[in-house]
């Protein structure tokens, strides 16, 4: 059974290939032994790769795994296969936040035609003016945020017209 | 043992510097009491202290700003003297006033030099007139078009930066005549609205300069010793990084020179308290005063590491009439520390704020290492507050081995469940041109891709998959066949 792991914003395919005597894992096409996949849940565990041990530290965040291996930590996500349809064309309508934070001005109002780069709005998160553009050419549908209000990371400030089929 | 210097002292202040504060207030036998918002009610320095109040506020930040509410508070609780940190109150001069007013001590110096330092204006004629050296400027006026032709005669590169700034808001570096009209529109405009005061200010920009500052104490009657300097030249957008002490590669004639001059500057203001003078120092040895920052720094443990004193005893000392804690003669140093500053943010966007929740947090151990933090487990990291979690301070017996050491600190050091600088830190310690000490205030723009994380390797990311793979609770009882039974004793290997 396979599954789509997110890694640096780039999808990867891990697949249980056998699990007795040891576990292997089909990444990327390429097969994986493991001799030992260590404990469940959050904390220090240990992996061994072939002969390799591993040490990595895991912790979970909803939905995401995060894991410290060798110095460096990273993020993982597994793709649900039902929302796939979601995600490549709909985020494009809409300009969210990096960060949480307030709206200093809005340099753009609803109807006018934007090319990829036409800045839309100026926020402030902790001291930080960022502005925020448009990621694609198109017509701005709404303006959700009025000047000086706040919002979550991740909140929907502008809304474009979705692209409608080129002929 | 002798009775302490006061009974109770608030710390008007809150994360790591709050926690720090008190651990040496703990130490010396005085009673703490701590102040926190209600978003802040579960944290390590609320804990921590003896006594800890609620603060109101429309914002948390908007609490730890109001005066009148911290004074009549520590004034209810018969406090002796508040302790302010850095930020916040620290250095607003109403408030050192209002708290001596009240009948308080203040843990700082009074609020005549707070006023006289915290004004670039001010502070810098005082400078010149004790022979400490300003770089040629143009004094700040309401008129644009006066100061422009002004700054245009002092030639070209030129700093621009608000009047009544800090932090580096407001702040620009012109490079030819053609960008000095918006340069400087922009600049008072930004003034303006950061500070409500619009008045720029412009000064001789030295190019590929260090950040070098001369820790300093003054007994407030005119006595004053220095704690050598440390350097904080590894900067983004004018806000430290790193800091480390002593400064690498400064000839001992130049660095008595600087912390001379910083000395005479301390005294010359009957400085009473721990303050730091800071100063930018060219390629060709000139060095010109940059400010004073008149209270405890955020890099003062890397002072502390090298001095062995205890910053915080020598301010509460100072406030509380004892003077100073050894002569000049006494002041040694031993090694080298260098500061990381571990913030809530994301080197690979623009190094953008991030919030999260800390899930897991594994904290080196080794007596050459502090870890100056306030983060507990399953803590929320907000905007509410600055992004700056923590300082993680390694000593080593030379600059290579504290770098060494922090190298493999940052590398122990695991904060998961927010985005955070500490593996970028890690790199730009590692960098050549870090080892080898070429630094700048442009050191992070000169190096910028050479910091950028290395792309992984086939076996590292199969590494990696496999272990986010083992803990998604969908595929890990795919794998483990029957669900949980294995997690409830806890382990799968025993």
């Amino acid at each position: 059974m396979g599954f789509q792991l997110i890694l640096d914003g780039e999808e990867h395919d891990v697949a249980i290939v056998r699990r007795r005597p040891h576990l292997v894992l089909r990444i990327d096409g390429i097969q994986h032994e493991f001799s030992e996949i260590g404990g469940p849940g959050d904390g220090l565990h240990a992996l061994k790769c072939g002969k390799h041990p591993i040490d990595f530290i895991r912790a979970s965040d909803n939905e995401r795994q995060i894991i410290r291996l060798g110095g460096r930590t990273f993020e993982v996500d597994l793709t649900d296969p039902f929302s796939e349809g979601m995600e490549s064309g709909g985020n494009m309508d809409a300009v969210r936040s990096p960060m949480p934070g307030t709206v200093v001005s809005i340099q753009c109002k609803e109807g006018d035609t934007v090319v990829r780069g036409t800045p839309l709005v100026t926020i402030e998160s902790m001291k930080l003016q960022t502005v925020l553009s448009a990621m694609r050419e198109g017509t701005v549908a709404e303006i959700l945020r009025a000047e000086g209000e706040t919002f979550e990371k991740d909140a929907i400030i502008v809304m474009l017209e979705p692209e409608t089929e080129k002929a | 043992m002798s009775d302490p210097l006061f009974n109770k002292v608030l710390v008007a202040n809150r994360g790591e510097i709050a926690c720090r504060i008190m651990r040496t207030l703990t130490d010396m036998g005085i009673s703490t009491v701590a102040i926190h918002h209600a978003a802040e009610s579960k944290a390590r320095h609320v804990q921590m202290a003896d006594k800890a109040v609620e603060i109101c506020g429309e914002t948390p930040v908007a609490a730890h700003l109001d005066m009148g509410q911290i004074i009549e508070i520590a004034r209810k609780l018969e406090v002796d003297a508040i302790h302010p940190g850095y930020g916040f109150l620290s250095e607003n001069a109403n408030f050192a006033a209002a708290v001596a007013e009240a009948g308080m001590t203040f843990i700082g110096p009074d609020a005549e030099t707070i006023a006289l330092m915290g004004d670039k204006i001010s502070a810098r004629n005082f400078a010149e007139k004790h022979n400490v050296a300003v770089a040629p400027s143009v004094m700040p006026t309401d008129d644009l078009e006066d100061f422009i032709e002004k700054a245009a005669d002092i030639g070209y590169p030129l700093l621009i930066k608000a009047a009544a700034g800090g932090g580096g808001k407001g702040m620009s570096i012109v490079r030819e005549a053609g960008a000095l009209v918006e340069a400087a529109r922009i600049a008072s405009s930004e003034a303006q609205r950061y500070f409500g005061d619009g008045r720029v200010y412009a000064e001789t920009f030295v190019d590929h300069p260090r950040h070098i500052e001369v820790q300093i104490l003054g007994d407030g009657k005119g006595g004053a010793i220095h704690l050598f300097e440390r350097e904080c030249s590894v900067q983004r957008r004018f806000q430290k990084i790193i800091e480390e002490a002593p400064a690498a590669n400064l000839s001992s004639e130049l660095r008595d020179e600087i912390c001379t001059s910083a000395t005479r500057l301390a005294a010359a203001a009957h400085y009473k308290n721990a303050g730091t003078v800071e100063y930018i120092l060219g390629a060709d040895g000139r060095f010109f005063f940059l400010e004073m920052n008149t209270r405890l720094q955020v890099e003062h443990p890397v002072t502390e590491m090298i001095t062995g004193i205890d910053l915080v005893r020598a301010q509460i000392e100072i406030a509380a009439g004892k003077g100073l804690p050894l002569p000049q003669s006494e002041v040694r140093t031993s090694g080298h520390a260098i500061e990381c500053r571990i913030c809530a943010e994301n080197p690979e966007q623009d190094f953008m704020p991030e919030t999260g929740v800390v899930r897991h947090l594994g904290v080196p151990e080794a007596e050459w290492l502090r870890f100056e933090n306030a983060l507990t487990h399953g803590q929320k990291i907000t905007a509410d507050f600055d992004p700056m979690l923590a300082k993680l301070v390694a000593h080593g017996p030379d600059r290579d081995a504290a770098i060494e050491r922090s190298i493999a600190a940052l590398g122990e050091l695991a904060l998961l469940g927010v985005k955070t600088n500490i593996d970028y830190l890690a790199r730009l310690i590692n960098h050549d041109a870090f080892r080898t000490a070429e630094l700048h205030t442009g050191f992070i723009a000169q190096h910028r891709d050479d910091l950028a994380p290395k792309a992984l390797n086939e076996t590292e990311r199969a590494q990696i998959l496999a272990a986010a793979f083992l803990g998604f609770r969908q595929t890990r009882d795919l794998i483990v066949g029957t669900p949980e039974p294995h997690a409830a004793i806890g382990g799968w290997r025993n």
